[in-house]
Formats: C-alpha cells, structure tokens, sequence
C-alpha cells in the first residue's frame, strides 16, 4: 500500500510539471492523484469489479478536486487532470493491442470492451460530480435571490 | 470606451486560455466577462476547439472578430492567472491598457525549463512502474525509457507536427526501447516497462475537458475532444504494435 502511495504521488507530481502547474497547487494535484489511487486499490484487493472501482475513485479524487479549487481559486481542472492520469486505462488499451498483433480476436474484444467500461466508470465519476456541484451552486444562488427579495 | 480595443483584448484573452487547454465554457464567460467589466452591454462568444468568435454590441454598433486557433498546448497555470485576472477586473478597477499589459505579462512567463520537464517526466514514468506492480529494474528501465519519449515529444511538439503522428512516433520508440532493455535482464517485466512508458502519452487533458465540456453543454467541442482523445490512444496502439509485431516476427521467440 505504501508503495502504492509514493508510487502515484510521485507519478502525478511528474504530470504536474508536464503540465506547469506551480507551487502549492503542484502538491495539492499530487495528493488528489494519489487519493484516487489509493481508492481504487483498495477496492480491487477488496474485490469489486474493475469498473466500479474507476468509478468510485474517480467519484473520490472529484470531490477532492471540488474542494480543493474552492480553497486555492483555482480552475478544477488543473487538480483533475493530475489526478486522473493514474487511473486512464493504459495497461488495458496495451493488452487490447498485443492481442490483435497475435491475431487472437476474441482476446481483443474482451480487453478492449473491458477498456472501454473502464474509462467509461472514470468519465461518469467526473460527470456525476461536476454536474452535482453546478446544481448545488444553482441552488446556492437561487436560494440567496430568494432571500434577498424576501427582505 | 474603445469598442475595437475592447474585443481585440478579450479575444486575445480568449486565445491564451483556449491555447491553453481551458474548458469551452471557461473561454466563453471569460470573454463575455472581459466585454462587460469594461463596459459592453451586449457581448457574445462562441468557442470551439479550433476558433474564437466574439461579438459586442457598442452606441447602436455591431463589432464582431474571429480568431483561429492552430496550436493547443497545455498549461495550466496560465490558464489559472488568465482566469484570476479576469475576475479581478471591477475588484481591482483596472484599466483596459494595465489589464492589456497584465495579460502580456502573463502571456510572456516561463514555463519549467526543458530539462526540469524531462526528468520529472522520466520519474513520473519510474513511479508507474512501481504502480503496475514492477521491481527497481522495471523502474529504472521505465524512467530511461519515459526520458526518451518525452524529449522525441517535445521536440516534434517544437516542428508543430500534428499530435497523432507524434504520439505514435513516441509510441514506437517506447515499444523498441522496451524491447531493447529487456534483452539485458531476465529480471525485467516488458509489459510493466512499456505500460508505464506510454502512460506519459495518455491524452488526460482531452478526456478531462471532453467529459466537463459534455456537461457544461457543449456538445461540439466535447464530440470534438473525445475524438481526439480517442484518436490520440489509437495512435499509440498502432504505435506500439508496428514495432511490436514486426520485432515478433523477425527476433521470434527472443521476447517471450
């Protein structure tokens, strides 16, 4: 598990720099890689499909993000982007090419359409939560019109 | 107010964020918020991955300009000060020339300097291979072998080539590199070393701002950016697999 932590931390911080992200955000977009993959690793010991894990880590390391560009005001994206590096099917997408290279088309279809569910948990996770965070701002500011012309 | 000034400033600000990797939407309310702040009533934009249109409305006067873009890097903490600088307009009273000056400013910073880049970007490619359950071998062998990529990378990316060729280029040279090194140790992991290799050309700023784009309701350029990602992972499997399969048939059984 420890290796998992230094591991992903490291990782995201090598995307930070990629993507010249400075200062105290780069460490902040560091924890939030490392969060989601410390998530979705203890759900796949935990024994869950792979699918639900993406999802569930991508729920997580959202929230995350959330919060984190409220406090530093900063767009979301620049913690999302670090964080879901990790957690992008790569290792998926190879397999899916070393087995049409063999000529083993059953192979192919089974890791590609398993790929595909995978990144298709990880963008539905981002979805969710950024939708739920507009509607509770949308709510916010209705909610505080209301109030000022009730006054 | 300059009306002509006005819209040239906030479509150059538009085109700093959307160069940038910033959201559609993020572009969009930036340029409309620029307009009003210096005191347009009626101001327009509409964005799509590859061009600006912005339109204002000024004494019975329709000005419009469009701006198109060509090349899309990522950078996000100029996207960050952009995004700050426009929201401090009316807080900070600026005036269009200091807020012109201060987007200059910005528009002129340095980005980590090339060697920086490519040794965080090595150990980045070092860390995923311990993430994929590799040993100290398969790491070292990785952060070599990340090291090359993003220097073929980045400077394809200085002859504006387009991203699909580059990515497959990069995508080759991993695929060769890791077949290369495992040749010299029975310790290491082929799979790990290139997982992890190629992990430095996954296209997470285009999955990431399809998905928000989607949301935000911009369906054009969210399409628009899932293509690309997808184009972008088809690029690097093909890659990959050229040299994979050839290296198969003519070295045999030497990999496996």
């Amino acid at each position: 598990m420890i290796v998992i932590i230094l591991s992903s931390f490291v990782a995201s911080f090598g995307f930070g720099i990629i993507f010249n992200i400075k200062g105290k955000k780069l460490v902040a977009a560091a924890v939030a890689g490392c969060l989601g993959s410390v998530v979705y690793t203890l759900l796949m010991n935990h024994g869950e499909a792979e699918p639900v894990c993406m999802l569930l880590a991508s729920i997580s390391f959202s929230v995350f993000s959330e919060v984190f560009a409220r406090l530093y005001h900063t767009p979301v994206t620049t913690f999302v982007i670090c964080a879901l590096i990790p957690l992008v099917p790569g290792k998926g997408m190879y397999m899916t090419m070393q087995e049409v290279v063999a000529g083993n088309t059953n192979g192919a279809l089974q890791e590609g359409l398993a790929t595909l569910s995978n990144a298709g948990g990880l963008a539905l996770g981002i979805i969710a939560v950024s939708s739920l965070t507009r509607l509770f701002f949308r709510y916010k500011s209705i909610h505080k019109k209301h109030l000022l012309e009730n006054q | 107010m300059d009306a002509n000034k006005l819209i040239s400033i906030s479509a150059y600000a538009g085109r700093l964020l959307l160069e940038s990797g910033a959201e559609t939407y993020r572009v969009e309310e930036s340029m409309v918020r620029i307009c009003h702040a210096f005191g347009a009533k009626d101001a327009q934009s509409f964005v799509t991955p590859t061009g600006i249109m912005v339109s204002l409305m000024d004494e019975g006067q329709n000005f419009a300009t469009v701006s198109r873009i060509q090349n899309r890097g990522v950078d996000l903490n100029r996207i960050d000060l952009v995004n700050d600088l426009c929201r401090s307009i009316q807080q900070k009273q600026l005036t269009i020339d200091e807020f012109d000056e201060q987007l200059h400013e910005i528009a002129a910073m340095k980005r980590y300097n090339f060697p920086t880049t490519v040794f965080f970007a090595a150990l980045g490619a070092g860390g995923f291979a311990f993430f994929f359950g590799g040993n100290w071998y398969d790491a070292a062998a990785a952060f070599f072998t990340g090291m090359a990529i993003k220097v073929i990378s980045i400077l394809m990316e200085r002859f504006e080539i387009n991203s699909f060729f580059n990515m497959g280029i990069s995508a080759c040279a991993a695929e060769l590199l890791s077949l290369i090194f495992i040749q010299f140790s029975s310790d290491m992991n082929h799979s790990v070393i290139i997982i992890s290799s190629i992990m430095l050309l996954v296209p997470g700023l285009a999955i990431t701002n399809a998905v928000r784009d989607i949301v935000a309701g911009d369906y054009l350029s969210g399409m628009a950016r899932a293509m690309e990602a997808f184009l972008v992972a088809i690029a690097i499997a093909i890659g990959t697999g050229i040299v994979y399969s050839i290296w198969i048939k003519t070295m045999g059984g030497m990999l496996l």
